[in-house]
């Protein structure tokens, strides 16, 4: 069973080599023995888990399919609300956040067949890119306990990767679902803003806020995606266009694509062995005979300020409750950060938000009359120990924050799709990952050519010594 | 102490990029136009990429 992936199981199952309780069975066995140590989820829910496998295998016997993922377990990260459990957002208050509607996604995977195995731990409000958590435990790497799992989509990362759930959701507004995808060694997309509804999904950042598929492979969290996409009335911000098939784009072929590596800022000051990693994964992608070139960006980094200054400014007006009468239950840094959220006057939010609409023009204008995607680094470093989460005055664990995810904000402030793809592991056995970014809505390429990479290599077949 | 100066002074950082810029605006630029970005750039990613 740990070596299933989504596609895999749900096959097995259809082909009744598996079934939907001894998969179920098989994950919750997993939790139980390995979850003490790793800290992914905050709520296991081993009944309700259990009934519904018990529901959709009888449903098979009857010759009742649901979906795609018919009896597939998966978790989802607890700021998606779900009736009957409890959402704490990473907060030690569950009762405060209460739902006013199911999840869109989690509704629609559920539609499609997937388990609910429970509630994924995550840095507490979704801000911090490390994955550390004082009330529910630091999320560790399931490579190297002891390590970040990076965040804020923590237990989402260690649980796909650990295998106690075939595939998850995280949410992304700042890099929360690539960060662990790469601290851990997984496949994570951040789509295009409005692609997937957030209805249903405690906010951080209206603005900036994507929710997305993680899982093992390209290929799953393309099944994933297709499911998840698409217009909900629920939430005004989704797109209305038709999803395109998403599985049929990945056929491995990315001759003629033309790839741009960054020649400024995504290269400067990151680990030597991440630039060697992704370099060598470019190269790989030119192996495939795509037109790979260096190209220089529009400064990603004013594109980083203001993103940063538009989920400030959001995030302190969505917790100003919270911050207000209950600072003493918010640990120090994330309450550090809603104050300094509260600092920031109207009019630099609204200018920040008039700027993000210029920069993004000028950015999808001219990046892609030059490449068809880029690639990336993801994390700057392999992830650090949790130490360097936690340990040392509040100002400097921010600024170590805001080091950690200044190679994914970028793409928030863009709302670009970002596609985050395991390539290896440094010298101390901690995964490596680079990321392919398409225009608008091209979900398609971007996982095409994750896919091609994965196809040409086999580093993501690896496990991670737990058992 | 500490925190408070190191506080307003990552404020003013961060704010840095909206005295440098916002200036240049145009009179018509409003946030909307982000999501007009977006769509533009869907439209025009129809048939960029060579497909699979």
């Amino acid at each position: 069973m740990t070596g299933w992936t989504v596609e895999g199981l749900a096959t097995a199952i259809r082909e009744g080599k598996v079934s939907p309780v001894e998969a179920t069975q098989e994950c919750l066995g997993r939790i139980g023995r390995l979850d003490g140590k790793l800290r992914a989820f905050i709520t296991v829910d081993e009944v309700g888990a259990l009934a519904t496998a018990r529901r959709l295998e009888a449903e098979q016997r009857r010759g009742a399919w649901r979906g795609p993922l018919h009896g597939v377990p998966l978790a989802f990260k607890d700021l998606c609300f779900i009736r009957g459990l409890p959402t704490s957002c990473g907060t030690r208050t569950s009762e405060y956040f209460i739902a006013e509607q199911d999840c869109t996604a989690v509704a629609r995977l559920a539609a499609a067949g997937a388990v609910t195995l429970g509630k994924l731990n995550m840095t507490e409000l979704a801000m911090g890119p490390f994955g550390d958590n004082a009330h529910h435990g630091h999320a560790q790497n399931p490579w190297r306990p002891g390590h970040c799992s990076g965040g804020s989509s923590s237990g989402s990362g260690v649980a796909v990767a650990a295998g106690l759930a075939l595939g998850a959701l995280g949410s992304d507004t700042g890099g929360s679902i690539r960060l662990p995808a790469a601290a851990c060694g997984i496949v994570g997309l951040k789509p295009t803003y409005g692609l997937v509804s957030r209805a249903g999904v405690m906010p951080l950042s209206w603005s900036n806020d994507h929710v997305g598929p993680m899982a093992r492979t390209v290929r799953d969290c393309a099944l994933l995606l297709q499911v998840v996409a698409g217009r909900d009335p629920l939430d005004a911000t989704s797109s209305p266009h038709p999803v395109p098939e998403y599985r049929a784009a990945l056929s491995g072929v990315i001759r003629g694509l033309r790839v741009g590596v960054p020649e400024n800022y995504f290269f400067q000051g990151v680990h030597p062995e991440v630039e060697a990693a992704v370099r060598e994964a470019a190269e790989v992608i030119a192996g495939l005979s795509a037109q790979v070139s260096e190209i220089r960006l529009p400064d990603p980094q004013t594109m980083s300020d203001v993103c940063n200054i538009v989920s400030r400014s959001e995030g302190s007006t969505i917790h100003a409750r919270l911050l207000r009468e209950r600072p003493h239950e918010v640990q120090p840094v994330v309450r550090a950060r809603l104050e300094l959220g509260l600092q920031i006057p109207a009019y630099d939010y609204l200018q920040a938000l008039r700027l993000r609409a210029r920069l993004a023009r000028a950015f999808i204008t001219e990046v892609f009359a030059q490449v068809d995607v880029l690639v990336a680094p993801v994390i700057p470093e392999p992830a650090p120990p949790l130490a360097h989460a936690t340990e040392g005055p509040v100002h400097e664990l921010v600024v170590r924050q805001g080091r950690f995810s200044r190679l994914t904000r970028p793409f928030n402030g863009l709302g670009l799709p970002a596609l985050s793809v395991p390539c290896g592991f440094s010298s101390a056995g901690l995964p490596l990952a680079f990321q392919v970014v398409g225009r608008p809505f091209d979900e398609a390429t971007v996982l095409r050519v994750g896919e091609a990479y994965q196809r040409a290599t086999d580093g993501h077949t690896r496990r991670p010594p737990l058992d | 102490m500490e925190e408070s100066r190191a506080q307003q002074a990552e404020v003013a950082a961060l704010l840095g990029v909206i005295e440098r810029m916002a200036a240049d605006l145009a009179l018509a630029e409003e946030p909307s136009r982000f999501i007009a970005a977006l769509e533009a750039g869907r439209a025009a990613a129809e048939g960029a990429a060579p497909s699979a």
